[in-house]
C-alpha cells in the first residue's frame, strides 16, 4: 500500500503541476485550459522525434519545450485576440477544440502508437523503509512544489504579479493605465506551456505514452485544481499529490482495476458538491 | 384571430408535412442507394440523431457537454445486453430501454452539475467520457467476446430496411425535439442559457431546466447508440471514444445543431469529411483536425452557418407592423370608477437585514405594501434599492428579517417559488433572452396564467412589438417594457420594477407613467417602483419609501415624504432643487 502510494507520487506530481497551471490560467486569463496536458504532450513528442533524427537529447528537449511554449502562446493569442470580452465558458471552449486538434495532429505527425522515450532520470533516488523512491518521483514533487511556490511569490510579491492580477480582474482598466494586457496574457500562456512541457517530458518515459492518455492527464489535474476551486495554488498542489497517491495505492489491488479509472471523476463530483453546497446566484447572470 | 395564436396552427401542419417529406426522401434513398453508400448513410442518420440531442444541451441550453457518445455507449450497452439475455420485447423495446438508461445516467451526472455554471459541467462530462472509455475497453460490450449479433426487428432486418428504420427514428426524434423546443421546456432552456436569474423570475426552476435539457439530450444519444449497435450488429468501444465525443461537440457548435436541419447537415458532414479524406488517400485524422479548426472558427466568430441562414431568411421576411407604441395615448381604464381602493396588507417586509461581509447593505428595513397600491422606492445610488428587490425576490440570503406575501412567509422559498406565489420582478440589466420571440417570451414568463388573447391585449397596452418579433431585434429599452408586460401576464399579486424606464425617451417615460397608474385597476397587481425620474415617481406613486445607506429614511404618502428636509438632503443633495 505504502509502496503504491509512493509510486503514485510521481504521477501525482504531474497532476499537481498541471493543476497549478490550470489554476494560473483560470485566475489570470479566465480560461480553464483543457489542452494544458496536450500542449506538454506535443512538446514531449517533438523532443522524441528530434532524438530520432539523431539530435543530442538535451538539445531535443529544449526544442520540445520551445514547441510546447509556442503552441500554448498560439492558443492564447487566438483567445486574447478574438474572445477578449467573452465569458470563461466561451474562452475555455476554444481549448476543447485545441485539445482535439493537438491530439489528432500528433496522430498525423507522430503516429498513434505510444512513443518510446529514453528515460531522462533513470533509476531509484533513495529507499525509505524498504520502499524505493525513484528519481522521477523526487523530481516531479520538487517541480510541483517549486512551481506552486514560485507562482505564489511572483503573484503576491512582485510588481509583475500586481500587473498580472490587474489584467485578470479589470482588463479594460489595466489597458487604460498602460499595462500591456495582450503581451502579458500571452506570456502567461508561454509560462504555463513551458511548465506543462517540462512536466510531461519528465514523466512520459514512466507512463503509457500515447497522445490521448497523456493529454487526458488534464482530467485528474482538473480534479486537483477543483479542490482549490481554480483559485488556491496550495490546495491544487496538495490535491494533485494526494490524488496520485490514492490512485497509486488503488493500483495495488487487482480487483480495483476498473474502479481505479473512476477515482478522478468521483473526486471531481465530490469537490463540486462540497464547494457548491450553498446555492449562490451569480450577479452577472 | 389573435396575434399569438396565429402562428401555432400552421406550424403544426408544417412540422407534419416536413416529417412526411423526410420519410418519403428516406424511402427513395433506401430504394436507390447502393449497399456501401447506404451503410454510411445509416451512419450519417445515427450521427444526426446524436447531434440533435447534443444541440439541446450545447445550442439551446448553452452548456458544454463533452460526453455525448458516452451516453450513446450506455444505450448501445443496454441493447447489447438485452440482446444477449434474449430479453422479451425485441429490438425496439430494447432501444427504448436504452434511452431510459441513458436519460437516467444523464440525470445522475447532471445533479452535481446543477449549480454549475458552464465550465464545471465541461470538466465533469470530460471526466465521465474518459472514465467510461477506459472501462469499456477493459470490459467490452456484452456478447462481444462470443460475437453475438444483435437481432434486428422484422421488416427492418436487412441493411436497406434498417436504413429506413433509422430514418423513422430520426424523424420521430426530430419531431419530438422540435415540439419540446417550441414549448415551455424549450423556452426555459433558452432562458437559462442567457440568464439564470431571469429564468427563476419567470417561475421556472433553473435546476429543472438544466436537468431536463441534460436528460433529453442523453436519451436521444442513447437512441443513437442503440441504433449504431443495431447497424453494425455489435458495439465496439472505439465508436464511443472520448475523442469522438469532443469532435461531435465541436461539430455541433460548427453547424449550430440546435436547429434540426443543421443537425442533419452535421450528421452528413460527420461521415462525408472522413470519407472524402479516405478517397484521396489522406489520413482520416485530418478530419478531426478540420473539426478542431472549424470549431475554433465557430467559437471565435460566435455564430454558425445555420443561424446565419435563419437570420438571412428572417431579414427577407417583412417585419411585422407595429400597431401600437408607448407614446400613444393609453386606452381608458376598464372601470370608469377610477383606481380601486387600497386594500389589505399584501407584502410585509419586516426587520430585513443583508450583509456582505462587514458591510451592511440593508439594516432592519421594514414596510408594508397593500393591495392596489403603487409604492415608489427612491434613494441615492448605492442606497441598497436593488439589493432590497434582490432580497425580497430571494436572490440574496437574508441575515435577519422576513418577507411575507399575503401572510405567508417566503423567507425559505427559492426565487422561482416566490415568482409562482405571485411575487414578480423585472431587472435593471437586460435579462430578456434574445433567442426568443416577444410572444414566446411572454408565454414563458406568463406560465399559462393568461390566454393568448389576454397576452395580445397586454402587449398592445404597453405598446410592445408584435408577438412574432424576435427579441434580438428589439432595442434594450423596449425589451425592458416587454419584460414588464410579460411579468404582468403572469397575473402577479405584486410586481417589483427596477428602473423600468431606463433607456426610454422622455415621451416614452410619460407614456409608461400613464400605463403604470392603471396597473392595479387593469391587472389587479400592486407595484413597487424603483425609479430615479422623480416626475415619473410623482405621477405614478401614491406613497414612497426612501432608502439611504441601507436604512429606511422615510416612508409615507408621497408629498409628505418628498417635503421632509432629510429626504431632500439625502436624495437631492443640497444644491439640486425639487
Amino acid at each position: 500500500m505504502l509502496q503504491g502510494a509512493l509510486a503514485g507520487l510521481a504521477i501525482g506530481g504531474v497532476y499537481a503541476v498541471i493543476a497549478v497551471c490550470l489554476t494560473i490560467t483560470a485566475q489570470l486569463v479566465r480560461v480553464v485550459n483543457f489542452a494544458q496536458a496536450a500542449i506538454g504532450m506535443i512538446g514531449a513528442f517533438f523532443a522524441v522525434s528530434m532524438v530520432g533524427t539523431g539530435l543530442a537529447q538535451p538539445i531535443a528537449i529544449v526544442l520540445g519545450i520551445v514547441v510546447g511554449c509556442l503552441v500554448s502562446a498560439a492558443i492564447g493569442w487566438v483567445i486574447t485576440t478574438w474572445l477578449a470580452d467573452a465569458t470563461t465558458s466561451a474562452r475555455s471552449a476554444v481549448t476543447v477544440a485545441a485539445l482535439l486538434l493537438l491530439i489528432s495532429l500528433s496522430f498525423i505527425a507522430f503516429g498513434t502508437r505510444p512513443q518510446s522515450f529514453r528515460p531522462l532520470l533513470p533509476g531509484p533516488a533513495f529507499t525509505i523503509g524498504g520502499v524505493v523512491v525513484t528519481q522521477v518521483t523526487v523530481a516531479m514533487v520538487i517541480l510541483a512544489v517549486v512551481v506552486a511556490i514560485a507562482a505564489k511569490l511572483v503573484l503576491s510579491k512582485t510588481r509583475l504579479g500586481t500587473k498580472l492580477r490587474a489584467i485578470a480582474d479589470r482588463p479594460v482598466t489595466a489597458e487604460m493605465i498602460g499595462i500591456p494586457v495582450r503581451a502579458l496574457s500571452i506570456s502567461v500562456w508561454l509560462a504555463t506551456g513551458l511548465i506543462a512541457s517540462v512536466a510531461i517530458i519528465v514523466i512520459a518515459p514512466t507512463q503509457s505514452a500515447d497522445a490521448t492518455s497523456l493529454s487526458l492527464l488534464v482530467i485528474p489535474a482538473s480534479a486537483a485544481a477543483l479542490l482549490g476551486r481554480f483559485a488556491r495554488l496550495d490546495l491544487a498542489l496538495i490535491g494533485g499529490l494526494g490524488l496520485g497517491m490514492i490512485q497509486g495505492a488503488a493500483a495495488q489491488f487487482a480487483e480495483l482495476n476498473v474502479l481505479r479509472d473512476w477515482i478522478p471523476l468521483v473526486l471531481i463530483v465530490a469537490f463540486l458538491l462540497w464547494n457548491q453546497r450553498k446555492e449562490a446566484w451569480d450577479v452577472a447572470r | 384571430m389573435s396575434r399569438a395564436s396565429r402562428r401555432t396552427i400552421p406550424r403544426l401542419w408544417l412540422r407534419s408535412g416536413i416529417a412526411v417529406i423526410g420519410l418519403a426522401v428516406g424511402g427513395v434513398i433506401a430504394a436507390v442507394l447502393p449497399g456501401y453508400l447506404l451503410y454510411i448513410a445509416t451512419t450519417a442518420i445515427v450521427a444526426s440523431i446524436a447531434l440533435i440531442g447534443l444541440g439541446v444541451v450545447t445550442g439551446t441550453a448553452g452548456m458544454i457537454a463533452l460526453c455525448q457518445l458516452s451516453f450513446a455507449a450506455i444505450g448501445a450497452w443496454v441493447v447489447s445486453w438485452l440482446n444477449l439475455i434474449h430479453a422479451p420485447g425485441g429490438y425496439i423495446v430494447w432501444l427504448l430501454l436504452g434511452c431510459v438508461a441513458s436519460a437516467a445516467s444523464g440525470l445522475l451526472l447532471g445533479i452535481p452539475a446543477l449549480r454549475l455554471r458552464g465550465i464545471n459541467l465541461a470538466v465533469i462530462t470530460l471526466g465521465f467520457a474518459a472514465a467510461l472509455d477506459l472501462t469499456l475497453v477493459k470490459l467490452q460490450f456484452p456478447g462481444a467476446d462470443q460475437g453475438t449479433k444483435i437481432q434486428r426487428p422484422w421488416p427492418f432486418d436487412d441493411d436497406r430496411g434498417f436504413f429506413l428504420f433509422a430514418v423513422i427514428a430520426l424523424v420521430v426524434a426530430a419531431v419530438v425535439v422540435s415540439i419540446v423546443q417550441a414549448g415551455r421546456w424549450g423556452s426555459a432552456w433558452r432562458s437559462v442559457a442567457f440568464s439564470e436569474r431571469g429564468t427563476a423570475t419567470a417561475g421556472a426552476s433553473v435546476r429543472f431546466a438544466k436537468l431536463s435539457a441534460f436528460a433529453v439530450s442523453a436519451a436521444i444519444s442513447g437512441l443513437a447508440g442503440g441504433l449504431l449497435a443495431g447497424q453494425v450488429g455489435m458495439a465496439f468501444p472505439t465508436s464511443f471514444a472520448a475523442l469522438q465525443s469532443l469532435a461531435l461537440y465541436l461539430l455541433s457548435i460548427v453547424v449550430g445543431a440546435h436547429l434540426i436541419e443543421m443537425a442533419i447537415f452535421g450528421g452528413i458532414l460527420w461521415v462525408l469529411i472522413p470519407e472524402i479524406f479516405k478517397r484521396f488517400g489522406i489520413s482520416q485524422d485530418w478530419g478531426l483536425v478540420l473539426f478542431g479548426v472549424l470549431g475554433i472558427q465557430a467559437i471565435t466568430s460566435k455564430t454558425s452557418p445555420g443561424q446565419l441562414l435563419r437570420n438571412a431568411i428572417a431579414r427577407r421576411r417583412p417585419t411585422p407592423e407595429c400597431t401600437s407604441s408607448l407614446t400613444d395615448a393609453p386606452p381608458q381604464p376598464p372601470d370608469t370608477a377610477g383606481t380601486p381602493a387600497v386594500g389589505a396588507a399584501l407584502l410585509e417586509v419586516s426587520a430585513l437585514s443583508v450583509t456582505y461581509g462587514e458591510l451592511k447593505a440593508l439594516d432592519h428595513v421594514g414596510f408594508t405594501i397593500h393591495e392596489n397600491e403603487i409604492v415608489g422606492l427612491i434613494g441615492p445610488n448605492g442606497a441598497g434599492k436593488s439589493t432590497l428587490v434582490d432580497a425580497i425576490s430571494g436572490f440574496v440570503p437574508l441575515q435577519s428579517g422576513d418577507v411575507r406575501l399575503q401572510g405567508r412567509s417566503l423567507r425559505r422559498s427559492a426565487p422561482h417559488v416566490r415568482a409562482r406565489a405571485g411575487l414578480r420582478r423585472t431587472y435593471q440589466q437586460d435579462r430578456v433572452p434574445p433567442t426568443l420571440t416577444v410572444g414566446a417570451f411572454t408565454k414563458f414568463v406568463g406560465g399559462g396564467a393568461s390566454t393568448p388573447h389576454e397576452i395580445d391585449e397586454i402587449l398592445d397596452f404597453f405598446g410592445c412589438p408584435d408577438a412574432g418579433t424576435p427579441l434580438a431585434s428589439v432595442d434594450v429599452g423596449r425589451r425592458r417594457i416587454v419584460e414588464v408586460a410579460a411579468q404582468l401576464s403572469a397575473k402577479p399579486n405584486i410586481l417589483l420594477l427596477d428602473e423600468p424606464a431606463a433607456g426610454l425617451s422622455h415621451e416614452e417615460h410619460e407614456g409608461l407613467a400613464l400605463r403604470l397608474v392603471q396597473v392595479p385597476a387593469r391587472f389587479g397587481a400592486s407595484v413597487l417602483l424603483i425609479e430615479h425620474d422623480l416626475n415619473l415617481v410623482r405621477s405614478v406613486c401614491t406613497s414612497l419609501l426612501v432608502l439611504d445607506f441601507g436604512t429606511l429614511l422615510a416612508s409615507g404618502p408621497q408629498e409628505q415624504v418628498l417635503s421632509r428636509p432629510e429626504v431632500k438632503k439625502a436624495y437631492m443633495g443640497e444644491t439640486e432643487m425639487l
